[in-house]
């Protein structure tokens, strides 16, 4: 008696079609053995789909029982495949054929309830990207499946519930299908308006938000950074319908979509701690790495607090992934993929006590600790933060008589024009243009070049430096709505260049 | 004569000492300083400019320049018919208790102390205290209220200390009758800041010790900060205007970038 059903394993955001057969033999021991490259974790499916299907009051056979998971040569792993083995099972005992275009998913608890397994969000896109029109889920999970569209999605309970709805008995009915993309943004936590003063580094963070560049804040303890760099979210404008769906998939493999409401609009904001280890920050883990913290800031925005403080080895990781937008983790297990494309915001003290360049208190470092403190920033991954904003304290008394300024929302409709000009113009965010493709799209008027290259020669920039201080003039020209850019616009871009002064 | 002072000094000091160091330098004083960074290094430089003669008191070896950035100042005061001169054996590293007897000495060696930009417990107050000690006369510039730098050369007014404002007061101190020009510390305008209308908005908003920065500029001019920002910029090119602190200070003298 043979009876088979489809399902799938996941490597990274790569579904890979599993074909589990189980086959009932005449005769034997009743010995259930389990073939097809299983890890552990599936190895150990027998034990509960053996459990499930007695307490859920089904039988289990007592004749030889084999169950194969094609292809052979692809290593299983995770808990997915106990829901699909048991209704192989069933079916070989029914008789019947495996219901067409249909695949299946979820871990067994010994009782017989299906429970909660990582990443459906992501095997459901893959599977009907693989020709599925049905998916069986664990029912906690479907909120998760139904945001795909154009797949019918069961959601199971228990394993007799699913035995039933297949054998026609009890039906169960499909969950509710599609994301709710009439969803309202709630307003952010953190708003511009709270912040007093500070008007070069908010206007730092229109421009980072606008052309997608990597911003440096650097200042004292108490300058404000941290509220700076989490008023970013807010002025992003909101995540598109591929992008919430791009998120969500990080957060379904890592199993931490909120089961109410899988699909959230607003831009991740991710601040890892500065012991943070390489693979935690990049992703990584035994067998199929995981992704990290620039997976889960994808779309979003990852700051780092202390920027000196982290691990060299762990800031120098990140180069990769900045320029590329995705990240490839090679693990025992294989090789996976995960997008990174955030927005950097990293913050720093001017010094290992914070106050060299305070007005106030006095600095109590030596100059070689200065400088070995800023030699750990510098380097390659500064060399690819396009804004350098220093941020100076706002002292206490003024605080209160500061005008607040713009709110998020009036700031993020400069910032969503912006974007708009340069997606129709290029197609992508002026941060990420090849300099061959900046001469072409971003012209400069005969005095901006003039002041940028005088610039450029005395203060010692690099090719690099130069590209990059033209893609920033090209987003104020943008945020101004300007056809070329101007000579104003070149000098606000080099305002935003501390490390040619700090040289 | 020694200029001592703050390692991390403010624009308006460096300049001070550049400055001094200059005038007293065309004056033929020896001008004596400890090849430290920030107002010993401006005084030597001053003096260099002029053509005259600086000696270098230092903590380490004289084969020990530090720091090593200030090799090739070293190198120009040897050239310049100054000295290099140190009371530590050959190969001593820099050590944080050889600098006070350094201090010390640079005070033994002089007939006047001047002291440009010491914050509370610099050690430019120490060779003041020594010079006292050693009956020598100490003389400062005074500098802002608001700067914490001015803490320290503003105590040494009040106990006494001879007021520098230029070269001339020095020169009188030390009783030497030398040519010294007029106003040793010109305005910035007489320094030939040929600036355009629309700019002296913003310059005359900045000071010249205390940094400002863009917010509090854009707040008084009523203008928007990319404006701002951008104008800053323009007159940081022209060299009429310097980071500092975080904010924005006047640069003293055209053109003249800091190393």
């Amino acid at each position: 008696m043979l009876g088979s059903v489809d399902s799938c394993v996941l490597a990274g955001l790569d579904v890979r079609r599993v074909h589990v057969e189980a086959d009932i033999a005449r005769g034997g021991d009743g010995k259930f053995s389990l073939v097809g490259l299983a890890a552990t974790t599936v190895k150990e499916a027998r034990e509960r789909v053996r459990s499930a299907i007695r307490n859920s009051g089904l039988e289990f056979p007592n004749t030889r029982l084999t169950v194969n998971l094609a292809p052979a040569e692809l290593r299983k792993q995770g808990t997915g495949l106990d829901l699909p083995i048991a209704i192989a099972i069933a079916l070989a005992r029914a008789h019947k054929a495996p219901p067409p275009g249909t695949a299946f998913l979820g871990e067994l608890a010994l009782d017989g309830s299906v429970r909660h397994v990582h990443g459906v969000l992501v095997a459901a896109r893959g599977l009907r990207g693989l020709g599925y029109q049905r998916i069986f889920v664990p029912a906690e999970d479907s909120a998760e499946a139904a945001l795909v569209d154009g797949l019918e999605v069961i959601p199971c309970a228990s394993l007799l519930a699913v035995v039933n709805h297949l054998l026609g008995t009890e039906l169960i009915s499909a969950a509710q299908p599609g994301a709710d993309v009439h969803a309202s943004v709630e307003p952010t936590e953190h708003d511009l308006s709270e912040v007093h003063g500070q008007e070069e580094a908010k206007r730092a963070l229109e421009v980072a938000a606008a052309g997608g560049h990597h911003l440096l804040l650097s200042g004292p303890p108490g300058a404000g950074k941290t509220m700076l760099a989490r008023c970013l979210p807010g002025i992003l404008p909101p995540l598109e319908l591929w992008e919430a769906l791009e998120v969500a998939q990080v957060r379904s493999l890592l199993g931490e979509l909120p089961r109410d409401r899988p699909l959230d609009w607003a831009r991740p904001f991710r601040a890892p701690h500065h012991s943070v280890s390489s693979a935690g920050l990049i992703g990584g883990g035994g067998g199929l790495a995981l992704p990290g913290e620039i997976s889960r800031a994808h779309q979003g925005v990852l700051f780092l607090d202390e920027m000196a403080e982290f691990q060299s080895p762990v800031l120098q990781a990140l180069r990769q992934p900045i320029e590329s937008g995705r990240v490839t983790i090679t693990r025992s297990g294989g090789s996976v993929a995960y997008p990174a494309r955030f927005t950097l915001v990293a913050a720093t003290n001017p010094c290992p006590c914070g106050w060299a360049a305070d007005a106030v208190r006095a600095c109590r470092c030596t100059r070689a600790a200065i400088d070995t403190y800023q030699r750990r920033l510098s380097g390659p991954l500064l060399d690819r933060i396009d804004l350098q904003v220093a941020v100076r304290r706002v002292p206490l008394e003024t605080l209160a008589s500061e005008p607040c300024g713009e709110t998020s929302w009036s700031v993020r409709e400069r910032v969503v024009r912006a974007r708009h000009r340069q997606l129709l113009r290029q197609g992508t965010l002026n941060a990420q243009l090849k300099p061959s493709r900046l001469r072409q799209l971003a012209g400069l008027t005969p005095p901006s070049r003039h002041t940028l290259e005088r610039w450029s020669t005395q203060r010692g920039m690099t090719a690099r430096g130069f590209h990059r201080a033209w893609r920033v003039a090209r987003t104020a020209a943008d945020i101004d709505g300007a056809e070329q850019i101007e000579e104003h616009h070149v000098l606000e871009a080099l305002g935003f260049r501390l490390q040619d002064v700090a040289a | 004569m020694a200029i001592v002072g703050s390692r991390r000094p403010s624009p308006y000091g460096e300049a001070v000492a550049e400055q001094l160091g200059l005038e007293l330098g065309r004056a033929g004083v020896v001008v004596v300083s400890g090849l430290a960074l920030g107002i010993d290094a401006a005084a030597h430089r001053g003096a260099l400019n002029a053509g005259g003669v600086t000696v270098a008191v230092m903590g380490t070896g004289v084969d020990v320049i530090y720091p090593s950035a200030h090799s090739v100042l070293a190198d120009a005061i040897l050239a310049g018919g100054g000295a290099l001169v140190s009371q530590f054996p050959d190969g001593t590293a820099p050590r944080r208790h050889n600098f006070p007897a350094r201090n010390f000495t640079m005070a033994a060696l002089s007939d006047v102390v001047i002291v440009v930009e010491a914050a509370e417990g610099s050690g430019a107050l120490i060779t003041a205290e020594a010079a006292l000690d050693l009956h020598k006369e100490v003389m400062a510039v005074p500098g802002s209220v608001f700067s914490p730098l001015s803490v320290g050369t503003h105590s040494l007014l009040r106990d006494g200390a001879g007021l520098v404002q230029n070269a001339r007061d020095v020169l009188a101190a030390l009783k030497v009758g030398g040519e010294v020009l007029d106003d040793p510390l010109p305005t910035p305008k007489s320094l030939g800041f040929g600036l355009r209308r629309e700019r002296d908005g913003i310059l005359s908003h900045l000071s010249d010790v205390l940094a400002l920065d863009a917010s509090e500029i854009a707040r008084k001019l009523q203008l928007p900060i990319a404006e701002v920002l951008g104008r800053l910029t323009a007159l940081e090119l022209d060299g009429a205007v310097r980071r500092h602190q975080g904010g924005y200070v006047r640069a003293l003298r055209r053109g003249k970038e800091r190393a």
